[in-house]
């Protein structure tokens, strides 16, 4: 088997999964594992926009929660406060993400690597203490709850989130549609600039390459992709909460991604699906589930530092090494003796 | 009016002394070893711990004050030996290890000493009359031990063998190393004097603040502010800012609500490291 093969395998075997998620998962075990898994591809959403900016253009942010934060209170306040309904909502969160992202990246990407990192903190704590103080519209850390607007309406068919089947096929479906776009912009001109940046960002800026604009596009993006998680973790919670623009949240998505492997499509999710599924495994049987959690994350930087698609990576190039070394026979060398 | 300005602005002070001593191990661990230390707010919290517990234990208090910096520094080297060593200083792999270190250090102290947190009463009790006002002893005293032990720590540094290696290895590693200084050793204890200096700052803060396993987690941004505003590498730099900070916010807290104090420093801050990134002193020590 070569490479791509596996690879292909993998892949079609993972999306015939995702697909059959709602009947399998009840099959297997019960219904609250479909839950869990909704859950777990919102936040591997998360974990990717820090994936972009860390694993794509170098920068280090601990302030993802701010855009999440924003998404999520964009649709709660649009659904509560202004009566929206659910498209405008989404919007609403998605573009408020985008405003924030623009309005604080225009300081923070001035700024790289330690800076950067805690000035995208400080921007976040402030949003957090404002989100915690302002309790009358945010609820502060008991958050506000709202009910549910439908997605569409035909006629007399209403299909709405309260669905948990339809619920998990939108945020599936939002969540791929994501996922394209971001690898459609990396494996773009415009990606590329990207990784020229994170690679060495005096080089690029000498190569002509505007350093400051293609890391302020790289961030608007990656506020959009926090955008559309919050928004979707607000419809999929139906409440939102100054608690999720805590630094920690932000942290976590940095953890995720590295875990997973930095700078790779898939790192995200296998990084949030991996804590993820041991927290629910694990808190169900044992109240300490956090020890294994925080062993989990120093068994992996010691011994697979490059994530664990990193690592599957390594494997698969070893693999393509030995059948290329197989199928091929050592070509003949003419060499002139000294 | 002025009361409250002169009561809030000198707890500021106080405290800023304390998160001086706190982000001095932190700066001291970044420095040496380019670990990002997101445990660094919980080796805080697990001084006000052992504080805690050798209190109720031994019955005096200040047997705290020797104990939390003599078992920090010893889990500090083990910690180090055994996470930090093995991930060779790449900074996001460091964020990632201290990461679950955080977690495992929070989770320990949940189980040992529980979830709700606790108030320890101060050793030394009353108030005495200062510029006017009736000041809590204890405070005081406190601000004397953290200003005795940021001055403790700096002759460490410039005068024990010990702290002129690891100078040296912070300054040059490849030259150190060639002149024979055992760098993996100093490295070790750079680690164990990090956490003993956070754990001796929760010793001495224990009073002050609540015991809680969730301590840590204000303390660390602030910590990160002060090592970052106080320029990366400049320890007294980080001393500096860490008191201006924690004064500034005080001094607000005295005519605005906490929350807005808070939210006005990290303005403040950012200001700060949108205009002078290097840090607010760099030109003012050498």
């Amino acid at each position: 088997m070569t490479r791509r093969t596996i690879e292909i395998g993998m892949a079609a075997s993972f999306a015939a999964f995702l697909i059959a998620v709602p009947w399998l998962i009840p099959a297997l075990t019960d219904n609250f594992w479909v839950s869990v898994i909704t859950e777990i591809l919102i936040w591997s959403l998360f974990a990717a926009s820090a994936n972009l900016l860390f694993g794509y253009v170098g920068l280090l942010s601990f302030g993802q929660a701010l855009y999440f934060g924003f998404g999520m209170y964009g649709v709660a306040l649009g659904i509560d406060h202004f009566g929206l309904s659910f498209w405008p909502a989404f919007g609403l969160g998605i573009v408020a993400a985008m405003a924030m992202a623009l309005l604080s990246g225009v300081f923070a990407v001035r700024l790289s690597w330690h800076y950067f990192a805690i000035i995208t903190v400080v921007f976040s704590l402030i949003f957090y203490f404002l989100a915690v103080s302002m309790k009358p519209l945010t609820g502060g850390d008991d958050g506000i709850n709202f009910s549910l607007p439908p997605v569409f309406r035909f006629g007399g068919a209403v299909w709405s989130l309260t669905d948990p089947t339809f619920q998990y096929f939108f945020v599936l479906a939002a969540v791929t549609v994501c996922f394209f776009l971001m690898y459609r912009v990396i494996n773009s001109p415009l990606g590329k600039g990207f990784l020229a940046i994170r690679d060495n960002d005096l080089r690029a800026s000498l190569i002509g390459l505007n350093v400051y604009v293609l890391r302020l596009i790289a961030f608007v993006m990656a506020g959009f992709l926090a955008g559309v998680s919050g928004a979707l973790f607000a419809f999929f919670g139906r409440y939102a909460s100054a608690t999720y623009m805590f630094y920690q949240v932000s942290g976590e998505a940095v953890v995720w991604t590295i875990v997973g492997g930095a700078g790779t499509m898939f790192g995200p999710l296998v990084g949030t699906t991996l804590f993820i599924v041991i927290r629910e495994i694990v808190s169900s049987h044992w109240e300490h589930h956090s020890l294994i959690v925080g062993l989990m994350a120093i068994l992996v930087v010691i011994f697979a530092p490059k994530g664990i698609v990193g690592l599957w990576n390594g494997w698969m190039t070893r693999l393509g090494e030995r059948d290329a070394a197989a199928s091929v026979p050592p070509r003949l060398t003419l060499r002139a003796d000294p | 009016m002025r009361d409250t300005v002169l009561l809030l602005a000198m707890n500021g002070l106080i405290w800023g002394l304390i998160i001086a001593l706190i982000a001095l191990g932190l700066s001291v661990i970044f420095g040496l070893l380019d670990i990002i230390n997101i445990a660094h707010g919980d080796f805080f919290m697990v001084g006000t711990v052992l504080a805690w517990f050798s209190l109720s234990v031994t019955g005096n208090f200040w047997i705290g004050f020797i104990v939390a910096p003599l078992i920090g520094f010893v889990i500090g080297a083990i910690i180090q030996r055994l996470v930090i060593q093995p991930i060779h200083g790449v900074a996001a792999l460091s964020i990632v290890a201290t990461f679950g270190l955080s977690l495992i250090l929070q989770e320990i102290v949940r189980i040992t000493f529980g979830a709700t947190p606790r108030r320890m009463l101060a050793p030394i009790q009353g108030t005495i009359p200062l510029f006017g006002v009736d000041y809590e002893i204890y405070r005081l005293f406190a601000a004397v031990i953290a200003v005795v032990a940021l001055a403790g720590f700096f002759l460490f540094l410039q005068h024990t063998k010990l702290g002129i290696w690891m100078r040296a290895v912070r300054h040059d590693r490849e030259t150190a190393i060639a002149m024979g200084i055992p760098a993996q050793r100093v490295y070790v204890l750079t680690f164990g004097v990090g956490f003993a200096l956070a754990a001796f700052g929760g010793a001495v803060a224990a009073p002050i603040t609540t015991v809680d396993f969730r301590g840590g987690v204000d303390v660390l941004p602030f910590c990160f502010m002060a090592v970052i505003i106080g320029g990366l590498g400049n320890l007294p730099g980080t001393v500096a800012a860490a008191v201006l900070l924690s004064f500034l916010e005080g001094l607000i807290q005295s005519f605005a609500d906490p929350t807005v104090a808070r939210i006005s420093s990290l303005v403040l801050m950012s200001a700060v490291l949108l205009l002078r990134p290097q840090g607010l002193f760099k030109g003012f020590t050498k």
